[in-house]
């Protein structure tokens, strides 16, 4: 007689340190599908203001920059684990390129989980638990800023005259866009109750809805 | 899933019929080695040949084709008007008070015509390949995880109904909106903010409502057996050696002429 156990044909969740809920995972897609399509509708309404700034034109994708970021703070702010800001900006940035069908490449992968990194450093290092107005602008800046260095070596900025102006407008948009609003989109979410399952929605009453 | 092809789509094409995560992976390439060229002669020589690989190849209509390419023409137009104005060098010509230097319309160029490069091939990509044989082909060639594959065609799903719901939501909020004068206004920033709030409600609330109907059917468990096995052909293999060969060949040719140029580039 052999007393082999058989291998076990119950189900079971497949879960590892760094893997998602199910429900989280579907949160943080709907995050990066909902932003990437706003983005792409901003893109095509703002293409007058690139126009308009004729040979600057370039500059004026800076200030609408801190848009590309706010989706890692929200996702880090709901969901509240390790690597949530970063698979919710490669996502985002997916969304563009493969469903949407822009034409950035796929360098924009790359480009989105480094600025995901960014962005959600300040909450790594705060454990999580800290969600201040404090965190959040450092989370703008910081996506921002490690999101500029990549991009100044992949369209040759170093060198131009207006580097510095590129990295301030740049910077400036991170955190009011990337950091701030992001702050108040995620209260207000919470104040409507959609997010009440997740896990924002247990430490509601410490971290305050407002 | 339901979620059928977007439009533009046509995978009935030699292109069409690759593996997607092997497009992918050699787009990926492409784009990585281009990064650290500046000289505009490479790009120049290697834009016809992806434009005639995608034209041959995927098959695309023409008029979808130079569609594609308007948003990366004003994209490399920036791209080319801003380094020939804001790099020190020779000077070419003064227009308007602006100086442009013979080095900054040369590098300016380059990147242009990179763009031009990596856009052609992306829409060759984008042109050729479904969402969800993406999905299924990244599951199976790539290891991404069953869940997050679950979760991507999900979103895929909601993706496809997102312009309708932003439509509803846009003209409900006209109708109670309190009738401008004519002419007067139009729906400024401050109305888009509200209507894309709404939307993030809107898809949070379907979401949560499409992962636990997911989990109820299982979903999320694990062991999983694949429905479609998306295989690795010859043919693959074969596009791929060839894209690169071209690429070695095209960057062999600037080495051997001396025309090829690096990051130093950049400085002078």
């Amino acid at each position: 007689m052999h007393s082999t156990t058989p291998p076990s044909t119950t189900p079971v969740p497949a879960r590892g340190r760094f893997s998602f809920d199910l429900k989280d995972l579907v949160l943080i897609v709907v995050l990066g599908v909902v932003f990437g399509f706003l983005y792409w509708a901003l893109v095509q309404a703002s293409a007058g203001l690139t126009l308009l700034m004729g040979p600057f034109g370039d500059l004026s994708s800076h200030l609408l920059f801190g848009g590309w970021l706010i989706v890692a703070p929200i996702a880090v702010a709901i969901i509240r684990r390790p690597g949530a800001g970063i698979l919710a900006e490669v996502i985002a940035g997916g969304v563009e390129v493969v469903f949407l069908g822009s034409t950035a490449g796929p360098m924009l992968f790359l480009v989105a989980a480094i600025q995901g990194l960014g962005s959600e450093l300040p909450f790594a290092l705060r454990r999580y638990r800290s969600f201040s107005w404090g965190v959040y602008a450092c989370s703008g800046l910081l996506g921002a800023g490690l999101a500029f260095a990549v991009s100044a070596f992949r369209f040759g900025w170093y060198g131009q005259d207006f580097f510095v102006i590129r990295l301030v407008v740049q910077l400036l948009s991170g955190l009011i866009l990337g950091g701030l609003l992001a702050r108040r989109t995620v209260n207000a979410l919470a104040k409507t109750g959609v997010v009440d399952n997740y896990a924002i929605g247990r430490d509601l009453p410490t971290t305050g809805g407002a | 899933m339901s979620a059928g092809p977007l439009p533009w789509v046509n995978t009935a094409t030699p292109l069409g019929r690759r593996n997607p995560t092997m497009k992918l992976a050699v787009l990926f390439v492409v784009s990585f080695a281009l990064l650290f060229v500046f000289d505009p002669l490479t790009p120049a020589l290697l834009y016809p040949l992806a434009l005639a690989a995608v034209l041959i190849w995927g098959r695309p209509s023409p008029r979808m084709l130079l569609l594609a390419h308007i948003p990366f023409l004003g994209f490399a137009l920036g791209m080319l008007m801003i380094n020939a104005i804001t790099r020190p060098g020779e000077e070419l010509f003064t227009v308007l008070g602006l100086q442009a230097s013979v080095e900054g319309v040369t590098l300016g160029a380059s990147l242009a015509l990179r763009t031009f490069v990596l856009g052609v091939l992306s829409i060759g990509f984008v042109f050729s390949t479904d969402a969800v044989a993406l999905t299924d082909s990244l599951h199976q060639q790539a290891r991404l995880g069953p869940r997050l594959c679950h979760a991507i065609l999900a979103g895929y799903q909601m993706l496809q109904d997102m312009p309708g719901t932003w439509q509803t939501i846009r003209q409900a909020q006209s109708v109670r909106a309190p009738a401008p004068a004519p002419g007067v206004r139009r729906p400024g920033i401050r109305e888009f903010g509200h209507a894309a709030f709404s939307l993030l409600v809107v898809s949070l609330r379907r979401g949560e409502r499409m992962a636990q109907s997911m989990e109820s059917r299982g979903l999320g468990l694990a062991p999983r057996t694949v429905w479609k096995p998306i295989r690795v052909e010859r043919t693959d293999w074969i596009m791929a050696f060839g894209v690169l060969t071209v690429l070695v060949v095209v960057l062999g040719l600037g080495v051997t002429g001396g025309w090829i140029r690096g990051y130093s580039a950049l400085w002078g």
